[in-house]
């Protein structure tokens, strides 16, 4: 018998280092945060869809971020601004 | 005695079945791969200096990390010789530089091939290919090191086609791109040590390499009139951008320049200044997006060469298409200075073909990164 190695690596599990935040009950009112890659129309998108949880959902306030380097990891300061200020955050990947 | 946990894999009575089994497994580039026995590994992994736990490259947007056990394994995969790790190892540390950015390079539409360019003594102890057909197969160092980086994206970062990589095309240097400076034709100093190592070392400098264009000329050994159809091919409208270049030099091309006198600094240094287009030229070819005008890092590529820089006020949006008069005298140079061009000699002895390869992205790209290869 012979053993043939895995060249493959499982992704680090989310719960390893962070876990999920709780789900909110309701969107009303809430604090949503915007989460775009940085390249074109990625907040564009976000914003339509705010435009949308908004007069679906009443949301309150937005918060906007945007990533100004596509490839790099978003930064420490603005992961922490999304954590403490927003119930949910949505992110898109614009091209 | 303590059992011992086997390594993950699989078990087979038969390694020649364990070919396809690596295909159904999804484990290939869509070659076959050399199926990665313990025995393989561990012999590739003892050839460098790295204990199988070393991370020998974290890619940070999804916390994954290569060691160099893995690596081992797909280096086996691609055809590797155990004596080509430390160059594999480099160049794997290479691409998980933080400057490097792989995120971008390994899955945006724009495609990109990891090129890979070895300098210093190990090229030869290696058997590397710095000649004829330099960027094409045949020569076993040139093809497996190239490969293992792609089989480490596919195998250890996700890269799967359609998956995490969105390449619209893509081009057939994913499967591999790497080569040796051709030392002993270049005029200049080795590339490794115009990047600041030392001759006597050996070293690897990767790239986020586009498909290169062939750059043809018979007919003049005048170097303005040489590189006047580089910076024509770098001026290409299909893939300007404030990105980086990289021009490998046929040799006989690199004579001229030797031949005139031209150091590497002064030739960059005229491409750059050559390789440009009008604002109106990307304006008629939809080079110029509504959102660069948003951007100031663009806004200054766009118009930094301006006398004056950008007018004030700044064109909006609904300018991206509008062609002003003004806009035929602005020149868009690729890039933004002669460090963003590297050069380097490769091919054979007979023939004027070089090629020049743009930078992934419409964007800045990621820098040229050099790591010295271990002893």
């Amino acid at each position: 018998m012979t053993r043939i190695l895995d060249p493959t690596i499982q992704s680090a599990p989310v719960t390893a280092t962070a876990s999920l935040a709780p789900r909110p009950a309701t969107l009303a009112g809430v604090t949503v945060g915007l989460l775009a890659n940085g390249k074109s129309n990625g907040m564009a998108l976000l914003d339509r869809i705010a435009e949308h949880l908004r007069a679906r959902h009443g949301v309150g306030e937005i918060v906007r971020v945007a990533k100004t380097n596509a490839s790099a990891p978003v930064r420490e300061e603005d992961a922490d601004l999304l954590a403490k200020r927003c119930a949910v955050v949505v992110t898109a990947v614009g091209d | 005695m303590a059992a011992v946990t086997a390594r993950p894999g699989f078990d087979t009575e038969d390694p020649w079945t364990a070919i396809e089994a690596c295909y159904a497994r999804g484990w290939t580039d869509g070659l076959p791969v050399v199926p990665p026995t313990e025995a393989l590994v561990d012999q590739m992994l003892g050839a460098g200096p790295w204990p199988a736990d070393h991370v020998l490259l974290h890619e940070p947007v999804r916390d994954l990390s290569v060691t160099a056990e893995k690596a081992a394994i797909n280096a086996v995969m691609a055809g590797c010789r155990p004596e080509y790790f430390p160059v594999v190892g480099a160049a794997l540390q290479a691409i998980g530089d933080p400057a490097f950015m792989l995120h971008g390079p390994a899955t945006s539409t724009g495609g990109s091939a990891l090129m890979v360019i070895v300098n210093g003594p190990v090229a030869e102890r290696l058997g590397l290919n710095a000649s004829t057909n330099l960027f094409g197969p045949g020569v076993r160092a040139n093809a497996t090191i190239g490969r293992v980086l792609r089989l480490v994206l596919l195998n250890c970062l996700g890269c799967q086609p359609g998956v995490l990589d969105k390449s619209t095309q893509g081009w057939p240097g994913k499967y591999s791109l790497c080569f040796a400076e051709n030392e002993a034709a270049s005029p200049w100093e080795p590339l490794h040590v115009a990047r600041g190592l030392s001759r006597g070392a050996s070293a690897v400098t990767v790239y986020a390499a586009e498909s290169g264009h062939n750059v043809l000329s018979h007919g003049t050994g005048d170097p303005e009139r040489l590189l006047t159809c580089f910076a024509d091919a770098m001026a290409g409208l299909g893939s300007l951008s404030p990105g980086r270049s990289a021009i490998v030099f046929a040799p006989e091309h690199a004579a001229h320049l030797g031949r005139a006198g031209w150091s590497r600094r002064r030739t960059a240094e005229w491409l750059y200044e050559h390789s440009w287009r009008s604002l109106a030229d990307l304006k008629r070819g939809g080079k110029v997006e509504p959102a660069f005008y948003d951007n100031p890092s663009l806004v200054d590529w766009l118009y930094g060469a301006r006398p004056g820089g950008a007018p004030d006020p700044l064109p909006s949006a609904a300018d991206a298409e509008r062609v002003s008069a003004d806009d035929e005298a602005v020149r868009v140079h690729r890039g933004l200075g002669p460090d963003d061009i590297l050069l380097a000699v490769g091919g054979g002895d007979a023939g004027g073909h070089s090629a020049f390869f743009p930078s992934w992205s419409r964007g800045r790209s990621v820098p040229f990164v050099t790591v010295e290869v271990p002893a």
